[in-house]
């Protein structure tokens, strides 16, 4: 069955720049392989045209406003969709993880032992690569306001594994900012 | 020639049986008459159901799933369909079957958003299925606009710039009333032409 989003063509909201590179960036600090992977995907998935090469994937990525090092250009629509299926696929890879990161059967001690790795290199990663002065990283680095904000990232890429989430995933990247 | 397709993700197992649709030019291995299905949720009792509850349970829990993703949990399902879902206590999701006999009370299920995200992946793979032509058609996600995204910004947000707009306004309307009046035009032009006529 088709899963092609049957909505006007648009590029993504700011904020859904912003929400498709956080998610990336949670790939990345779920595994620390996760840089490599998506390199690695984006070639299995046939997007060399695309994204010849890393550097062109990741200048992708810095359309995101939240970056240190961020570029003015618009994401185009198949490279935006590209991304998408290149993080719904990395979110496939990693659904042990996020599940095991979202469910109360977990023995409490460990779940938040998990939460605090994962925290710590997503923090890391903010750090070295987003641009400080800006609110949304602030919000992600408070220790008040970061952790259900990145348990909200998580929960996305949850609901967003797997093929069948594209569609969902790029709709909600596609709200009204 | 009764066919089986089956779903599995971590706590949640759905099974599809049904037969091929001869008449519509099926063949032996598409499964195109649902004769009913079975659906395993987090160890809890295996639940029944028919087409029409197949298609009751999608056409709620996958635009519910949508709504999390930006930030927007509500309820879907009304009270006279077979099957609701709305946020619970805590962060769960509470799953409500309603059943068709009659004096049945409904089956309330808590989920948590592991055993959330294990019943919509098993229904992508159903709705992905190239073996199935059941025509479970759901409707087209749509992006959300803005009056719907209204209401994840708390009030006192929202209104913080307009607000701040109009105290500054005030501010200033205040300050320019404050100021002394400027000298009307006839007085400063007179004592200038008596100069030019005298000369």
């Amino acid at each position: 069955m088709d899963d092609a989003l049957s909505t006007p063509t648009r590029p993504l909201s700011r904020r859904g720049i912003e929400r498709l590179d956080l998610m990336l960036l949670c790939a990345e600090a779920l595994d620390l392989n996760g840089g490599e992977a998506m390199v690695w995907l984006s070639e299995e998935m046939g997007f060399t045209t695309l994204f010849p090469n890393r550097v062109e994937l990741w200048k992708r990525r810095c359309c995101n406003p939240l970056r240190r090092s961020t570029r003015r250009d618009a994401l185009p629509e198949p490279e935006a969709d590209a991304l998408i299926r290149i993080l719904i696929a990395l979110a496939d890879r990693l659904y042990p993880m996020l599940r095991s990161l979202l469910s109360t059967a977990e023995p409490p001690a460990i779940t938040e032992q998990r939460w605090a790795l994962f925290r710590s290199r997503l923090a890391e990663l903010l750090r070295e690569r987003f641009n400080l002065r800006r609110g949304g990283v602030q919000r992600l680095l408070d220790p008040e306001q970061g952790p259900a904000l990145s348990r909200e990232l998580i929960q996305c890429m949850a609901f967003s594994a797997g093929p069948g989430g594209f569609d969902r995933l790029k709709a909600s990247l596609m709200d009204a900012s | 020639m009764k066919l089986t397709s089956r779903y599995e993700q971590t706590s949640c197992r759905l099974v599809l049986e049904g037969l091929p649709d001869l008449s519509a030019g099926h063949d032996g291995q598409t499964l195109g008459i649902l004769t009913g299905f079975t659906l395993a949720l987090a160890g809890r009792t295996e639940l029944e159901g028919k087409r029409e509850h197949l298609l009751a349970l999608m056409a709620v829990v996958l635009p519910y799933a949508r709504h999390l993703l930006s930030g927007l949990p509500r309820a879907f399902g009304a009270a006279d369909e077979p099957v609701a879902i709305s946020p619970g206590d805590g962060g769960s999701h509470t799953l409500e079957l309603r059943s068709s006999q009659p004096g049945t009370p409904p089956l309330s299920l808590q989920l948590d958003d592991a055993e959330l995200a294990d019943l919509v992946r098993c229904l992508d793979q159903l709705r992905l299925d190239p073996r199935l032509a059941l025509g479970l058609a759901v409707s087209p996600t749509q992006p959300l606009r803005r009056r719907e995204l209204r209401h994840r910004q708390p009030l006192a947000q929202r209104l913080a710039a307009p607000l701040a707009g109009a105290g500054t306004l005030a501010v200033v309307a205040a300050l320019l009333a404050l100021l002394p009046p400027t000298p009307r035009p006839g007085s400063s032009v007179a004592p200038a032409t008596a100069v030019t006529r005298a000369r």
